[in-house]
């Protein structure tokens, strides 16, 4: 048995002394420690009372969406722009410096090479395809060999929309912020949406290239104004028809500074919308009455996250209609092409009002 | 030739040049700090609004019983966005002043009619309280010409910014006095 009382030594008390001194330092340490993780931790952790909540937004109630997808191809080219559907419903896709021509499935058919960027294009039933750059626009046969060059209209002129008609091709000049119609043999016949207070056009507001026009079977041309939120109807002469469209980032609506950024019509008139910053494809009727949706934001997960104040002009989508109805869906970021079709259980149903 | 053997260094010699040493790195050291401390006298607080990520800490983790942090505006990036997602709910009922459509919780935002169809927006100081609600609206679906600044002409200039502290995006740093803030670009540098 140890002697409790026997006499401590001075170097055996200072041996003692410091070894207690080292343990309790480090126990300090390692309060100190714990306590800073635990307070650095929990003010991260903690819920923003002024959240700027939109997560509800980019989930889409799913009665509401209609469609669902049969197919999906990447674009041969990169940076693509805008899609059109052509006679024998082949996809035209301008991307990069080429219109690409793919097959319902996505297969290479043809490229043709532009002396710039491809900024939209159109086909005309008889497969002739007009393709349009920054400034000015290009023909070409159904083989792709160019058959015309049309002048630039302007300085400004920055195309990002095509239609083509039996007799008209129509021109969305973002950067005029007017709608060009021109004839077949490229002569400048009239100017669409441009302001007017005497036609009662309140012009175009478009604060990114983001201009879309299409041709209707009834004659009438649509006309995205972004700014304002709405799609408007001309004549081809240029009268304003009507309009709608509702500022809100609710699913009705179109939100942020600038949407929609794409049109596209079914045969009986309805309006097919694509938006950027939440990126989401609809249909409305021909009243503008919201009537469902195609593909919501939780489809466009890269494309949610690109239009960005650092660049607005990034992101977005484009669409076309096929002769059977069948919607494409081009994704400007990741290049895909997502094909649509009208879920068999909402084939027949009628048009649906979405809660408020 | 006889070569002199190296003198043996004492235990006392040694200790002395140890403490020779360690009091001269010491000094050094003092000097260091003070000659830090020298610089750093004209410097305050700013946020860096590239780094800011609109956590909401700044309106309630200030010293002050409303906090030094304002939104402020560049107009030079702003839209004039009729549809401004900094100062409307997400999904407001309708395009107009009335409060259930506004995103501000203290209506620090005054919206103005300029032309058809363009708003001028302008932040009341008095009432911001740097939550930064409007600025993420801006920044999630505008041009994010909103941002935050620490607002010198109340901020007291803590050595130990309370907000720093718990900053989520530390986009809080010094600066110097006589250039105190910090102003948003953009890429194209306006």
């Amino acid at each position: 048995m140890r002697n409790q009382n026997r006499p401590i030594t001075r170097r055996h008390f200072i041996q003692k002394s410091a070894r207690s001194a080292g343990v309790l330092a480090a126990g300090s340490a390692a309060v100190v420690a714990s306590t800073r993780r635990a307070g650095a931790g929990s003010a991260g952790k903690e819920a923003n009372p002024f959240a700027y909540d939109v997560e509800r937004l980019r989930q889409t109630d799913p009665k509401l969406i209609h469609y669902e997808q049969v197919g999906r191809f990447p674009t041969s080219q990169p940076e693509p722009h805008r899609i059109a559907i052509g006679p024998e419903n082949q996809v035209y896709v301008a991307a990069g410096n080429y219109v690409s021509v793919l097959d319902r499935q996505g297969a290479r058919v043809n490229e043709i090479a532009l002396a710039g960027s491809a900024r939209c294009v159109a086909v005309a039933g008889d497969g002739t395809i007009y393709a349009g750059l920054k400034d000015h626009l290009e023909v070409f046969d159904r083989k792709g060999q160019r058959t015309a060059v049309w002048e630039s209209p302007g300085k400004r002129t920055w195309f990002t929309g095509l239609s083509v008609g039996e007799n008209d091709v129509f021109a969305a000049d973002a950067g005029n912020r007017v709608v060009l119609r021109y004839d077949k043999s490229g002569k400048l016949a009239g100017r669409i949406a441009e302001k007017n207070k005497d036609r009662n056009v309140p012009g175009l507001i478009v604060p990114s290239p983001y201009l879309d026009v299409e041709l209707g079977r009834d004659g009438l041309v649509r006309v995205n104004n972004p700014g304002r939120h709405r799609v408007e109807g001309y004549t081809a002469g240029g009268d304003l028809e009507f309009f709608w469209g509702k500022p809100s980032g609710a699913i009705q609506g179109f939100c942020g500074c600038c949407n929609p950024v794409g049109l596209a019509l079914l045969p009986d008139g309805r309006c097919v919308t694509c938006e950027k910053g939440l990126p989401r494809v609809k249909v409305y009727s021909g009243d503008g009455t919201f009537e469902c949706v195609v593909a919501g934001p939780e489809s466009f997960t890269e494309n949610w996250h690109k239009c960005s104040p650092a660049d607005c002009t990034m992101g977005g989508l484009d669409a076309a209609v096929d002769s059977q109805q069948r919607i494409y869906i081009l994704d400007l970021v990741t290049g895909e092409v997502r094909v649509m079709a009208k879920k068999k259980e909402t084939a027949a149903t009628p048009a649906t009002k979405p809660s408020a | 030739m006889d070569s002199k053997p190296e003198p043996n260094v004492s235990r006392r010699q040694f200790l002395r040049d140890g403490a020779r040493a360690a009091a001269l790195t010491g000094l050094g050291g003092l000097l260091g700090v003070v000659a830090g401390r020298a610089t750093a006298k004209g410097a305050v607080w700013q946020i860096d609004p590239q780094k800011c990520v609109r956590c909401g800490n700044c309106a309630t983790n200030c010293v002050l019983e409303q906090s030094a942090v304002k939104c402020v505006h560049s107009f030079a990036i702003c839209g004039y966005c009729q549809l401004c997602t900094g100062y409307f709910d997400p999904e407001p009922n309708d395009l107009n002043t009335g409060a259930e459509n506004c995103l501000c919780p203290t209506s620090a935002i005054k919206r103005t009619f300029v032309e058809d169809p363009y708003y001028e927006y302008t932040i009341d100081e008095q009432l911001c309280i740097g939550c930064a609600k409007c600025v993420e609206g801006c920044n999630r679906f505008g041009n994010g010409s909103l941002f935050l600044q620490v607002r010198h002409d109340r901020c007291v200039n803590c050595n130990e910014c309370a907000i720093s502290k718990v900053c989520a995006g530390d986009a809080f740093r010094r600066v110097p006095a006589d250039q105190p803030y910090l102003l948003k670009t953009t890429i194209h540098g306006t």
